[in-house]
């Protein structure tokens, strides 16, 4: 930021006498909003596409009514949202339930702050990227609770309760299965991560592809992703048909709409860790995004991360309208017994590898053969 | 639980998930299997047997009562007056649709089959007293003035034939 700040002193001469922490402090706020005009879209269109998906999978239509296939929709549901009335149960505990959803929000939309859009775009490139963004997504887990406690309601600490177990034991194989990535990287910042998949006609430097076991990793994370937002199989914190919403019965309206739109921002920062670790981020297939001008670059590259994060978002929505959701007890079995085990596995399987081969992935090794 | 169960499980999980995604994605696709009807534009045909709001055709009803006794829930009403030429006459028909159950009963137990199920089912009004139905128009005083005074008339008109006949009736014991 201060780089940048810099930089736009230099250009222009006008703004010189306004202090350097001034001029980044404006970078900062202008990135935020642009990072949060993105997080909101994303939630309305998520909203749209997550329920047209619905009607297409179960033989429905979906949302039709409001604009040209019914695009508009999430427009008049948040203009609903923000007219409704805000209701607190009078023996809620106000505090609270006030403070709970913005701490779900914080917790989801800080997450974006090291997502690679593109070669150059992304808000800081922290060094710990990847245990940044695990340590920031369990603030949800407070703020579920806390929803959940605050507003003295069943079914609400039930779903509260349940949500933190659920995230507690899945966080643990999120990040095992991350950790391959961050091993053939040898750097916690996703940039580096992304980095690190260049080369070799765009797809085969991915890490997908880097080796077995990277390749059962990423599907492992896209697994225990699903269970940490919270998504369909693994719903339990929601779960309509038992405990009619969860930890979010009792809100209404605006404050409602901040647990929605969470749910939207953990979406994507799933699928978005997903493509940086393993297909390559901001990678452009067969084409060297970094090569180009600035400008081009950095458009092209969020193309395609947005492309890959997105087929993801549709994939797991794809997932969410597929499988029914799971006891508790299965769910608990599937995190301990099996995701955690085999992603343990896969991370030992992974350090063999880059043990035994001095760091190269299958298709480096093929290459390697070839080119002598 | 041995390592072959283990394994197994996992590949069952993962092969289940694979058809149920392919089933998924099949109905996801195709477009052409879409089965919802946008109800207010797309309207669905009623069945030929569908009971939906009753019909009377007042001009095949002969008042015989037989559905006001039959109906379970007492919604039908019926007055009707005794005519100049002995058959009874309309002078209400109503039918509370907001207490019919649509049981058919009264159609199937009608001899001249005048009262009959149609096919419409949509009704939103804003007065309860609109959900009866009345199938006589005219009003009732009108129609037992009418009646009373063609009943006056037939009887007037027999006590004249009668006088006449008794009129006639004496001339040929005269002639005798």
């Amino acid at each position: 930021m201060e780089v940048l700040a810099r930089s736009l002193i230099s250009a222009f001469p006008v703004i010189s006498g306004v202090p350097l922490w001034a001029v980044t402090l404006l970078i900062m706020v202008v990135v935020a909003a642009i990072l949060l005009v993105f997080f909101l879209t994303f939630g309305g269109l998520g909203s749209y596409v997550l329920r047209k998906v619905a009607g297409d999978i179960q033989v429905r239509i979906g949302p039709n009514r409001v604009g040209p296939y019914g695009i508009l929709q999430f427009l008049a549901d948040g203009a609903k949202l923000i007219l409704k009335e805000d209701i607190i149960p009078a023996k809620a505990d106000r505090f609270l339930f006030v403070l709970a959803p913005y701490l779900v929000f914080i917790g989801s939309f800080s997450a974006f702050v090291v997502v690679p859009f593109g070669v150059g775009l992304i808000a800081a490139d922290l060094n710990i990227g990847v245990y940044y963004v695990m340590a920031v997504t369990s603030l949800v887990v407070i703020g579920i609770l806390m929803a959940g406690w605050a507003s003295n309601n069943k079914w609400a600490l039930l779903g509260g309760m349940r949500a933190v177990a659920q995230i507690v034991s899945y966080e643990i194989p999120v990040a095992m299965a991350l950790l391959p990535a961050v091993l053939i990287a040898g750097s916690l910042s996703l940039q580096d991560i992304v980095r690190s998949q260049g080369g070799l006609v765009g797809i085969f430097g991915w890490n997908l592809f880097h080796n077995p076991f990277t390749f059962f990793s990423f599907f492992l994370y896209l697994t225990a992703g699903q269970a940490e937002t919270n998504q369909t199989p693994f719903d339990l914190p929601e779960a309509e048909s038992e405990l009619v919403s969860g930890y979010n019965v009792e809100y209404s309206g605006i404050r409602y709409a901040f647990f929605f739109l969470a749910e939207f921002g953990d979406m994507f920062v799933v699928a978005a860790l997903a493509s940086a670790c393993f297909l390559g981020g901001w990678h452009v297939p067969f084409f060297r995004a970094e090569a180009l001008p600035s400008l081009w670059g950095n458009l092209l590259s969020l193309g395609a991360f947005l492309a890959k994060a997105f087929g993801l978002v549709l994939v797991m929505m794809w997932v969410r309208w597929t499988l029914p959701r799971l006891r508790v007890d299965q769910l608990m079995r599937m995190s301990w017994k099996y995701l955690v085990p085999l992603t343990f596995v896969n991370l030992l399987g992974v350090s063999l590898w880059l043990l035994v081969f001095k760091g190269k992935g299958i298709p480096q090794l093929i290459a390697s053969i070839f080119t002598g | 639980m041995g390592l072959r169960e283990y394994i197994n499980d996992i590949v069952e999980a993962v092969v289940t998930t694979v058809k149920g995604m392919r089933i998924t994605a099949r109905y996801g696709i195709d477009a052409r299997e879409e089965v919802t009807q946008q109800y207010p534009e797309e309207r669905r045909e009623t069945d030929e047997r569908f009971r939906g709001f009753l019909l009377n055709d007042i001009a095949r009803c002969t008042s015989c009562t037989m559905c006001v006794k039959v109906c379970p829930v007492d919604c039908i009403s019926l007055e009707a007056v005794r005519g100049a030429d002995k058959k009874m006459v309309l002078v209400s028909y109503d039918i509370n649709i907001m207490r019919c159950m649509y049981c058919g009963l009264c159609v199937e137990v009608c001899p001249p089959k005048s009262l009959v199920h149609t096919g419409g089912y949509e009704k939103a009004l804003f007065n309860r007293g609109d959900f009866t139905l009345h199938f006589v128009h005219e009003d009732a005083a009108g129609i037992k003035a009418r009646v009373a005074k063609q009943v006056a008339e037939a009887a007037a008109k027999a006590a004249e034939a009668a006088k006449a006949a008794e009129a006639a009736k004496p001339e040929p014991e005269k002639k005798a």
